[in-house]
């Protein structure tokens, strides 16, 4: 907002008409050459997805009737049916389950990434800058590379012993829905420092005024945060949320090794649509469309139908809310 | 005098009381950063210089044996594509500098054409933000080798495979052969690329909306055309951003690079785990030294400031 200070030296632009458009018709070749390079790019961008539709919408009896590619011979919806039924257990409580779990890390990572953000840009603490270096460093070591050890940090989970001073024993927190949120909550979720760090880079933009004016005022420490600081933050938060909840709804890492039994549609698909099942799933369907004997295309259809409904409800939530990201992408403070 | 001496007391009381409110919101952090990163961290290392048992009482029994385990990774343990896990690294870290650089690169041109003004702009940002969506690792993973894809790329006579656009740039451009080869690599995995612009080209698109204005008006009147004022006025307000996004890329390439998935392998489907923290810990350092090469070369070309 009031981050760029220049227009203090007010230049007064001398406007030239500059005229180099010369050539006739110049301005319907570029742009020709630019829409075609759009359309290109964009082609390029949707291309996985849009080789999945066909398979997806054909009737499965007609799978792999070699006349029809990018339109369906038969247009049929029993795949996203079959997905319902056995993929899903006959329970759509389990999309909206993985919805509602990815909405409820995403509320959780913007509060308290918001608020380490916050602390790092605008207070003084002791050992700020340590501990700014440590939330880099923290995104910049692979979340992969300490696995194991937390793994078993959480199979045999105690902080300090105090557990064991209580209750006699550690506790085994893993396939548990609880670590996943202890997780959000302590900062280290998906990317989560990523988001300290974003949040950090706005409120470090805000005038300094703006404490100093609530000062005044009367409001305390915490009234001014949630009063003033945050209600300014909107295009951050919403920034955030946005990349918080389709990495939480797409999450496998943590949700498959921390709560493999959980309601996490990603999860589920993962482990249904193993080479494995194959047969399974092939007979599943046969049993229940008729589906040919020989029709081993069943299960890469059937494959994509999931993958299918699994982006849906992201893309929706994705397209409602993208307009606002990107009109206050410029106020959202990510760039520093 | 004393109506100083009240003043000063009272400033100094809401300073430190600032500090203790920042710390307090800085604490779950803290508290997250010893208990799920360096608690962890800590037992990686040891872990990696230990045999590792579960023990009777399904414990842990640690007997120490130095650097056998980093030893036993290079030299006897295999990767799951029964490969040495030096040439998994190599291949790795190879494919991670060029495609760093493509889609880097590549975001900021995208960026650059969403930031420019023609009608229809709204729909087309929302597409080249749709890798954010579509680069997650298992939806990459779910459609790269799709059926309904690949019956596609047969119908179409494999148009986007490299052998087919190296005939049609040999053909139809004078380039050198060794350029058409890379450009037919770079082709061949333009989806691939393309699935892991999202972020970026978001960071970049608010970089260049930050970028005010009067700065290109100044850079009209000096005389300067479109290809001076990208390089002299662009790109060097873009350095932080740049730097980012060149960070960025580069985690997420590792994230998801095959090194990852062996460390799961070795853990839990080969249970050796004082192998798999080596490994791991081969792997953070690799990361690191990748980074710190990066960072060099960016001072060296000048992209970031010196501090």
């Amino acid at each position: 907002m009031i981050k760029n200070k220049e227009g203090k030296t007010t230049k007064i632009a001398v406007k030239r008409g500059f005229s180099l458009k010369g050539i006739k018709g110049g301005k319907i070749i570029s742009g020709l050459f630019f829409a075609s390079l759009i359309i290109g790019i964009c082609f390029a961008i949707l291309y996985p997805i849009l080789t999945l539709l066909p398979m997806v919408f054909t009737d499965l009896r007609e799978l792999g009737a070699p006349d029809s590619i990018w339109i369906p011979g038969k247009f049929g919806m029993n795949s996203i049916e079959f997905v319902f039924r056995s993929v899903l257990r006959g329970d759509p409580g389990i999309l909206l389950k993985s919805i509602g779990y990815a909405l409820s890390i995403c509320a959780i990572q913007v509060f308290m990434s918001a608020m380490a953000g916050y602390a790092l840009a605008r207070t003084n603490f002791w050992g700020k800058n340590l501990i700014f270096f440590l939330v880099i460093f923290v995104f910049l070591v692979p979340r992969q590379s300490f696995l194991i050890t937390q793994y078993l940090h959480f199979k045999h989970f105690d902080i300090l012993g105090l557990f064991k001073l209580f209750t006699g024993g550690d506790v085994d927190l893993i396939n548990q829905p609880a670590t996943l949120y202890l997780l959000a909550i302590f900062g280290f979720s998906v990317n989560q420092s990523l988001f300290v760090f974003i949040f950090r880079q706005f409120f470090l933009g805000l005038p300094q005024e703006i404490e100093e004016a609530s000062l005044i005022d009367g409001a305390g420490f915490y009234k001014t945060y949630f009063r003033i600081m945050l209600p300014n933050a909107l295009p951050t938060i919403l920034t955030v949320a946005v990349l918080s909840f389709v990495w939480a709804y797409g999450d496998t890492y943590y949700t498959n090794y921390f709560h493999t039994d959980g309601p996490y549609f990603g999860v589920i698909i993962d482990k249904t649509f193993k080479d494995a099942n194959n047969w399974y799933i092939n007979n599943q369907a046969r049993q229940w469309f008729d589906t040919a004997d020989t029709n081993e295309l069943a299960f890469e259809a059937l494959k994509q139908a999931s993958i299918v409904t699994f982006l849906t409800p992201l893309l929706l939530i994705y397209f409602m809310v993208q307009r606002k990201i990107v009109e206050n992408l410029d106020r959202a403070g990510i760039v520093g | 005098m004393s109506k100083k001496g009240v003043k000063t007391r009272r400033k100094m009381k809401y300073s430190t009381s600032r500090k203790l409110n920042g710390l307090i919101f800085m604490l779950p952090w803290i508290i997250g950063f010893i208990t799920f990163f360096a608690v962890p961290i800590k037992n990686t290392i040891l872990y990696s210089f230990n045999k590792v048992e579960v023990g009777a009482a399904g414990g842990i029994e640690l007997t120490f044996n130095g650097i056998q385990n980093y030893i036993d990774l290079f030299v006897s343990e295999v990767s799951t594509t029964s490969q040495p896990i030096q040439r998994i690294f190599a291949t790795e870290n190879i494919s991670i500098f060029t495609n760093l650089s493509l889609i880097v690169i590549f975001s900021l041109f995208l960026a650059i054409l969403a930031n420019a003004k023609f009608p229809g702009r709204g729909m087309v940002r929302v597409i080249f933000f749709l890798p954010i969506v579509l680069g997650l690792p298992l939806i990459v993973e779910w459609t790269a080798n799709s059926t309904g894809r690949m019956m596609i790329e047969s119908a179409s006579g494999g148009m986007f495979g490299a052998e087919n656009s190296v005939e049609l740039l040999l053909e139809y451009t004078f380039l050198p052969k060794k350029i058409i080869e890379f450009l037919a690599v770079v082709l061949s995995n333009i989806f691939q690329l393309f699935t892991r612009t999202g972020v970026q080209t978001m960071i970049f698109l608010a970089g260049l909306q930050s970028i005010s204005p009067s700065h290109y008006e100044v850079a009209k009147i000096e005389g300067a055309n479109r290809y001076e004022t990208f390089w002299k006025v662009t790109l060097p307000l873009l350095s932080n951003v740049l730097l980012f996004a060149v960070i960025y890329t580069m985690i997420d390439l590792f994230l998801n690079s095959s090194i990852a998935e062996e460390v799961y392998n070795f853990a839990f489907a080969k249970s050796k785990i004082g192998v798999g923290s080596a490994l791991s810990v081969v792997y953070m350092i690799n990361v690191l030294v990748v980074l710190v090469i990066v960072l060099i070369f960016l001072k060296a070309v000048k992209v970031i400031d010196k501090k």
